[in-house]
């Protein structure tokens, strides 16, 4: 009897095995030097997260040894992290705030800026809005705080499918670098969100939301537009120039919202973060975030 | 014979009436099981093939398999399992055949239904604060795996002591007559007997912490890895961050492509639950009783 329970015990201590071995096996074989890999952990803005990948892929057949881990969460998040030591590139497509940069100070990390390229804020609208140009102080008559404009018909038009004629805005959350740049540039410093948008959690639900709702109009990276929403120009004044959001307009500041996009690392970049750096401001690396749909620091003619 | 009365046949008729609906609210428990599985094979069937499984995401991430992910979920689980297991049937041994029934062991019990209560965001929080920073981890395979664990760790300990309650109470106390101590007893009669249980607990443990998104999302899952993981200490891409990843953070993602993940997803997941059903059956064919 004993014998025939033990060895069902054996079968319970094989399988355990078993697992350990599958552990083993999902070592990888692809990198053989194993030990020497170095990892840059870069974390934070959502905007900048997809071009953060692509320079990550990239960078994996410049230099094979060097590893890029890439963790989006918002602008907030990335500079919060480096604050507390644990990434060594923070992206983020806003500045730096004053407490963050006293916090990480405390910390003993003094945040060094480096911009990596531009980003046009577009407006977004559903494609049966007849609207086509809006201006600044709209927007922030939308958006803001104490804001008169709830209505679509207040801007002189009537959306086709929109029978409330209501204003749904969509807006981001608030550790977000987009919400806090629309915010600083739009609403104007110091004003605050009028209640009630939506505040979603990623630019790409920003599009798609306003794609399927004739009320709606959102804001979001360029770079995140698609066939299926309408993107106006937009007017610094009323009465003033209207300009579309392109990467041009954003490199020669004529479009009103265009904002740099950030790296931050804990001081004096050093060794492999400093020579990653170096190779996402150079020629390659600004064309992939040409590719993307983001205005370069610099000219670039790219394939 | 006796002739049906009105009241009769109308307890009858309600009598019918009720049991339909009742199979038609199961059914429709079933409806969505249903059309989410179609959906993911019809949508997500043509995206797979070996060198979906087994090769690296490219072009940010619009192409390429899910390799980096797939790895990534199995060193997730089979570390949080490690972890788990010994602590969480340890706990259920204590609870089920030593403790008594006093006030400490109501509070234990107590605390274990609310453990398993707990939202998983709450033990992602938990897991950054402890893990992550207080022990100095990083975010790593080995803290999201922890996080994993202590989040599971409820699932564990109540169904083992279920599988440990259901042996025979007689079973025990023959084996005490004869002279054994509770540890022999244990080892030679209820753990063999109670096998089954504790190994369905077990993979069903496996099969909820493939798919938990939140508690790794801050502890050790990364938006993109050009790497597979090698040591508890790296970080690590997982299939539920990124389907998450894909569906709502990429552009131009082609449309099967999160189905397709999904669809390895459930299949990992649901193949486990087989796998534990198949266990049971064979384990509990040799049962004594």
């Amino acid at each position: 009897m004993t014998t025939r329970y033990n060895s069902d015990l054996h079968r319970f201590g094989t399988l355990a095995l078993l697992l350990v071995t599958l552990v083993a096996c999902g070592r990888p074989s692809d990198n053989g030097d194993g030990g020497s890999r170095q990892v840059i952990q870069n974390k934070g803005s959502d905007t900048l997260v997809n071009v953060a990948q692509a320079w990550a892929e990239e960078y994996k057949t410049v230099k094979p040894e060097v590893a890029v881990a890439v963790t989006g969460g918002g602008s907030g998040t990335g500079i919060s992290a480096l604050i507390n030591g644990t990434v060594d590139l923070a992206s983020s497509s806003r500045q730096i705030k004053a407490s963050e940069k006293q916090q990480a100070q405390k910390n003993g990390v003094e945040p060094k800026e480096h911009i990596v390229g531009f980003d046009a804020l577009a407006i977004f609208l559903h494609p049966d809005n007849p609207i086509e140009e809006m201006s600044l102080q709209q927007l922030a008559a939308i958006y803001g705080e104490g804001g008169t404009i709830d209505s679509w018909s207040q801007l002189g038009v009537s959306v086709p499918g929109c029978g409330s004629d209501e204003i749904v805005r969509v807006s981001r959350q608030n550790n977000s670098g987009t919400y806090a740049y629309f915010k600083q540039a739009v609403l104007g410093k110091g004003m605050e969100y009028k209640l009630g948008s939506r505040d979603l959690h990623g630019s790409k639900d920003v599009v798609d939301l306003v794609e399927h709702t004739p009320c709606a109009i959102g804001y979001s990276g360029l770079a995140y537009a698609n066939e299926g929403v309408k993107v106006p120009c937009v007017r610094r004044q009323d009465g003033g120039e209207c300009v579309a959001p392109s990467v041009a307009s954003a490199l020669d500041k004529s479009y009103a919202i265009a904002r740099p996009l950030f790296m931050y690392t804990a001081g004096e970049p050093q060794g492999e973060v400093a020579e990653y750096l170096q190779w996402i401001l150079s020629h390659d690396g600004q064309c992939i975030l040409f590719e993307k749909g983001y205005a370069p620091v610099l000219t670039v003619t790219c394939s | 014979m006796f002739e049906t009365t009105d009241l009769n046949q109308r307890n009858r008729q309600v009598e019918s009436r009720v049991k339909t609906l009742f199979l038609l609210m199961t059914l429709l428990l079933i409806l969505p099981v249903l059309v989410i599985l179609t959906m993911l094979v019809i949508k997500g069937g043509p995206m797979l093939s070996i060198d979906f499984l087994f090769t690296e995401p490219t072009q940010g991430m619009t192409a390429g398999g899910i390799l980096p992910a797939l790895v990534g979920t199995v060193w997730l689980v089979v570390v949080a399992l490690l972890a788990s297991v010994p602590f969480g049937v340890a706990a259920a041994l204590y609870l089920s055949e030593y403790a008594a029934d006093n006030w400490l062991t109501r509070i234990i019990n107590l605390a274990i239904i609310n453990l398993a209560g707990v939202p998983s965001i709450v033990h992602a929080l938990f897991g950054v604060g402890a893990f992550v920073l207080f022990f100095r981890f990083g975010t790593s395979i080995l803290a999201a795996s922890l996080t994993l664990a202590v989040m599971t760790l409820p699932v564990v300990i109540v169904s083992t002591r279920e599988a440990l309650q259901a042996v025979p109470h007689a079973f025990r106390e023959a084996c005490w007559n004869m002279g054994a101590t509770r540890w022999q007893t244990i080892r030679r009669v209820v753990l063999p007997n109670s096998i089954s249980g504790i190994l369905t607990g077990v993979i069903l443990e496996v099969s909820r912490t493939a798919g938990e998104t939140a508690p790794i999302m801050f502890t050790g899952a990364a938006f993109y890895l050009p790497f597979l993981p090698q040591s508890v200490y790296d970080q690590t891409m997982a299939m539920s961050l990124h389907l998450f990843v894909i569906s709502t953070q990429v552009p131009d993602v082609p449309e099967g492509l999160p189905y397709g993940v999904a669809l390895v997803l459930i299949g990992m997941v649901l193949s486990m639950n087989a796998l534990s059903i198949a266990f049971r059956t064979y384990l509990r064919g040799k049962k004594k009783w």
